[in-house]
């Protein structure tokens, strides 16, 4: 008949599906609204048939496997012309009985939509998933083209669809998902004021059920299905955001790229909420992520306070209006700079992908000096954030247009003199102010003095004027107690710049931060008319050089007349001007590379400051002292030697805090003196250091119930492996388990260090191959154990699983450099690239092999250990030797029948057929080459 | 070229006989449905996910951590000279 040939057409290609939906119109008002007309060829052919024959054609479809695009076509045939049918339906109606639309009137094309419905609603729960996927899908498709269902359908459709979301097809979910999505959108508007009474429950109930699935369903396709599908309501909000840390890399993109581009003014989000999503997109783990939040930026956010011309038309970005800097300034305000802004805050690294992509606004920016007269939070970094990024290209471009925009030094030094001195006012006016009044906040004046030193920071410092200009005004400010910690962190950074990279310039640098110091700590003497000894000491063994022994840096005062509350106010102060002389002495020493003998200076603060505060009462005065001994031991070995025992000593018995300050020292030390554990002059005394410091790291990973230690250790211990400070197989074999124990599941910081390091490790270095090889029988032996002892409802990975990265991280032909030995010339000067070596899959197998025939070896231990064996890389090129070993050892195994099942025996017997093979070729090429 | 024909094979186009009866093979696997809910269904156990399928936060521990001290962050590793040792 006519509809079938327009369905035969309309499978070919979409291209002529407009026509045809037209001729299929055609032939429905022939039959609807002129069945008698003559002359037609359907003689006596009426809705009903019209409608069956349509359906006749849907069943057809329904067999059509999801990869053949034919059947998606026809999915959107349909959707489209009863779409097309309705609204012609619609016309016709609303022309004849206006007046009477109460309801939605029945006309031809939605009794064809129900009679269709009908059948796909059977054919939803159909055995075959093929069926179930088209009837969910044309179900879907359906309820997404026409504006409105009847209310019989609509029930049941809910009701149907609702147990098409949990298939166990993931791409019936998805289909299911998209239908519900739209019906969820709907009830937002229409039932909740409808349907109070009867369906309340029900209503609320389709929504709460899709954002459950939002949450938990296993298939991603499912959940990105339903986040771009989901109306966008205060409701559902959070629940979508949310997805901007799902585990699939697509979700997160579409929740970046899709959803929050059509979302509307950014500024109706949290701020809280901005700044989660602008840290979490833009350091997210896979680039397009983080392209995709980077675009949002730059591109939406932007406009959003830019006031680009609001186009109705969301979702493509609107063509870009010009520059607007009040709008970037405000851009930065909404996201709340002054806490996004600081160090490791998320909007450096937005600016830097903002100036990126917009060189309309590096072209448009621009510093006068007006400008620089009313610096606000936001226009300080955005100063800072244009240095910085022009300064990082490598392109002299951006190097001339900084140089160019920027003040010069002299007057940078001037804007910071002024902002400085406001903060400073300020600060004091606070401290001087009595108790009941309220401080005047300084959080902003902070922040901008903090921009001004990064970009002082970066200058050049070859004008003499300019630098000598700059150099007095930090060496000024550095001088004054009040000053924040951070900002006194960036006035040394900047004063080490000032001073010059060469030794004389680090010693200049060194002798002025130590008088600021000498300054700071004398603020406890003015305000005291009644010396202390102790007070004076550190001032007066500067000018002496002295190698005096140090007093307590608290003595007990017997000042006279004070009363207990003077004393304990003295006190105070006392402990804070301390504080902050180790913070500057502390950011002075992170600036410092030479050797520390060779430094009067640094000499004198060591035992001057730095000892009596490791030796003080006082708390957090003795753990600032080691922080500065840890930097001091980091410029001399002779230092780093002698004081190893008292950092092993603040691990051991120390707070969690100081656990990790000590294994942070202690990494330092090692890697900056490796020759400390590499013994091999020295003899036993040395040993039993030695021993104390592994003792320490293995300690630090066993630490489970001070997940920051035991991360911190991790961290510490991958550092010193990957850089061949500590090379110890124990130790190794406890990291590598460690990755697999399940108690490790929660620290995150443990999971993902060992994640890197270990293919890291391994397939860098083939001695470090060697040592998984040497390892991986234990290794396997130990997580056998563990998931024999696991407790209930605890999870771990599988043993094949385990064994699987074993052989990955013992395979050499993943090593990243090959031996040299490996490609030779023939005699024809060609390229001869031999196979991989493949002594270590040997070593592996030997190790396996012998933990496998041991009579203590559990059935589960060897059915891992021989599935493993079974998948060894052998190859001719190979030490005979081991070769040999090998063979004989599976021999062994296999006349031991040391295999249970079939899988086991199967797996030996390849490894043993595999070697016999490659000893055959071996003999073959010995053989060659003798003669 | 020797893998041509067999790539035509695999681009012939699929097409749906809308003229024909329905096969009968092909009716009976569209009519009938399933023995039960269960068989179609998502086993229970996975309906939740304990992490609601989300990322653990992420520590960002890579290549330049590898290169700087903990107590000097800004200072790069061998841009030190390394002294006497």
């Amino acid at each position: 008949t006519q509809i079938c040939s327009i369905f035969n057409d309309a499978q070919r290609t979409a291209a002529g599906h407009r026509k045809l939906i037209v001729s299929l119109r055609k032939v429905q008002e022939s039959c609807c609204y002129e069945p008698t007309k003559p002359g037609k060829s359907q003689e006596g052919f009426d809705e009903d048939d019209f409608n069956v024959e349509i359906a006749r054609c849907v069943i057809r479809l329904m067999g059509v496997k999801k990869s053949e695009g034919v059947g998606d076509r026809m999915v959107r045939f349909l959707g489209f012309f009863l779409r097309y049918a309705s609204e012609k339906d619609a016309v016709l109606v609303s022309g004849s009985e206006i007046g009477e639309s109460e309801s939605f009137p029945e006309t031809p094309s939605t009794r064809l939509t129900s009679h269709i419905l009908s059948i796909l609603l059977q054919l939803l729960t159909s055995k075959e998933k093929t069926v179930r996927y088209r009837s969910t899908q044309l179900v879907a498709h359906i309820i997404n083209s026409l504006d409105s269902i009847d209310d019989e359908y609509y029930h049941l459709l809910k009701m149907g669809l609702l147990k098409r979301i949990r298939d166990k097809e993931p791409m019936i979910r998805v289909q299911a998902v998209l239908g519900l999505g739209r019906l969820a959108g709907n009830e937002d508007n229409g039932d909740q004021e409808n349907d109070d009474s009867e369906d309340d429950d029900d209503a609320g109930g389709l929504l709460e059920k899709l954002l459950d699935v939002l949450q938990n369903d296993p298939s991603a396709d499912v959940r990105r299905s339903l986040l771009l599908n989901l109306p966008l309501m205060p409701g559902t909000l959070p629940y979508l955001l949310e997805r901007a840390r799902d585990l699939d890399p697509a979700t997160r993109r579409a929740l970046y790229s899709r959803l929050l581009p059509a979302l509307g003014d950014f500024r109706h989000l949290s701020l809280s909420m901005r700044e989660k999503l602008l840290r979490w997109g833009l350091r997210d783990r896979d680039e397009n992520v983080r392209k995709a939040t980077a675009r949002l930026f730059r591109e939406r956010w932007i406009e959003d306070c830019a006031g680009a011309p609001q186009t109705g038309d969301v979702g493509a970005f609107a063509e870009a209006a010009s520059p607007n800097i009040d709008g970037l300034l405000e851009l930065l305000e909404r996201i709340d700079i002054v806490n996004s802004g600081v160090e490791e805050g998320i909007a450096s690294e937005a600016m830097q992908d903002f100036w990126d992509g917009r060189p309309d606004y590096q072209e448009a920016v621009s510093f006068n000096d007006p400008f620089w007269d009313h610096l606000s939070p936001e226009s300080a970094f955005m100063a800072r954030s244009f240095n910085d990024y022009c300064r990082q290209q490598a392109n002299k471009k951006y190097e001339m247009s900084v140089e160019e925009k920027m003040p010069e030094v002299t007057k940078l030094a001037f804007f910071l003199q002024r902002y400085t001195n406001i903060l400073i006012d300020i600060l004091r006016r606070n401290s001087t102010r009595c108790d009941g009044d309220e401080e005047e906040d300084t959080v902003e004046w902070e922040f901008i003095v903090e921009q001004l030193l990064h970009i002082a920071k970066t200058l050049d410092y070859t004008d003499e004027v300019g630098r000598r200009k700059m150099f007095a005004l930090l060496r000024e400010t550095l001088a004054i107690a009040e000053l924040p910690d951070e900002i006194t962190k960036l006035v040394v950074g900047a004063l080490r710049n000032v001073c010059g990279a060469e030794p004389a310039g680090e010693r200049e640098f060194c002798g002025v931060v130590l008088e600021a110091v000498a300054e700071v700590h004398d603020a406890i003497v003015v305000d005291e008319p009644i010396l202390d000894n102790e007070d004076e000491s550190f001032h007066s063994a500067r000018s002496e050089i002295s190698d005096t022994t140090p007093t307590k840096a608290r003595g007990d005062h017997r000042t006279s007349s004070s009363s207990e509350e003077e004393d304990e106010a003295r006190a105070i102060k006392e402990i804070m001007i301390n504080m902050k002389c180790l913070h500057i002495a502390q950011c002075m020493l992170q600036n410092v590379e030479s050797s520390l003998q060779q430094n009067v200076h640094l000499v004198t603060m060591l035992n001057n400051l730095v000892v009596p505060a490791v030796r003080s009462h006082e708390a957090p005065i003795r753990e600032k002292g080691l922080l500065c001994l840890g930097l001091c031991c980091l410029l001399d070995k002779t230092l780093a030697e002698e004081n190893l025992t008292l950092f092993l000593h603040c691990f051991s018995k120390g707070h969690d805090a100081l656990q990790v300050t000590a294994v942070h020292i202690l990494a330092d030390i090692l890697t900056s003196h490796p020759s400390i554990l590499n013994v091999q002059n020295s003899e036993n005394i040395d040993m039993t250091l030695n021993k104390s410091v592994l003792k320490i790291f293995s300690k630090g990973m066993k630490a489970e119930h001070t997940p920051d230690v035991q991360s911190a250790t991790t961290v510490a211990l991958c550092k010193l492996m990957l850089t061949l400070v500590i090379q110890d197989d124990d130790l190794f074999k406890q990291a590598v388990i460690c990755y697999f124990d399940p108690a490790t599941k929660d620290n995150a910081g443990v999971r993902q260090t060992l994640s890197y390091f270990l293919p890291v490790y391994c397939h860098s270095r083939r001695e470090n191959m060697e040592r998984m090889a040497r390892v991986a029988g234990g290794v396997v032996h130990a997580i056998v154990d563990m998931s024999e002892e696991l407790a209930e409802g605890e999870e771990m990975v599988g043993i094949s699983h385990v064994g699987n990265m074993l052989l990955d991280w013992t395979d050499a032909r993943k090593l990243v450099v090959q031996d040299e030995a490996m490609v030779s010339w023939d005699e024809a000067g060609r390229r001869v690239v031999k196979a991989v070596n493949g002594d270590i899959h040997l070593d592996l197998a030997e190790s396996l092999l012998e933990r496998a025939v041991n009579n203590g070896c559990s059935k589960e231990d060897k059915k891992a250990l021989c599935a493993m064996l079974g998948k060894l890389y052998i190859t001719a090129n190979s030490s005979a030797e081991k070769l040999r070993i090998t063979t004989e050892l599976v021999t062994e195994a296999i006349d031991g029948n040391i295999a249970t099942d079939a899988a086991s025996r199967n797996a030996l017997n390849k490894l043993h057929l595999a070697l016999s093979k490659a000893m055959g070729e071996a003999g073959k090429s010995t053989k060659d080459t003798d003669e | 070229s020797a893998p041509a024909p067999s790539r035509r094979k695999e681009k012939e186009p699929f097409e749906i006989d809308f003229a024909s009866p329905l096969d009968p093979a092909l009716a009976e696997m569209i009519y009938t449905p399933a023995t039960s809910n269960a068989a179609i269904s998502l086993p229970k156990a996975q309906w939740k996910s304990k992490t609601r399928n989300l990322l653990p936060d992420d520590k960002h521990f890579n290549s330049r951590q590898l290169l700087r001290l903990f107590l000097k962050p800004e200072a790069r590793l061998g841009s030190r000279k390394v002294g006497f040792g």
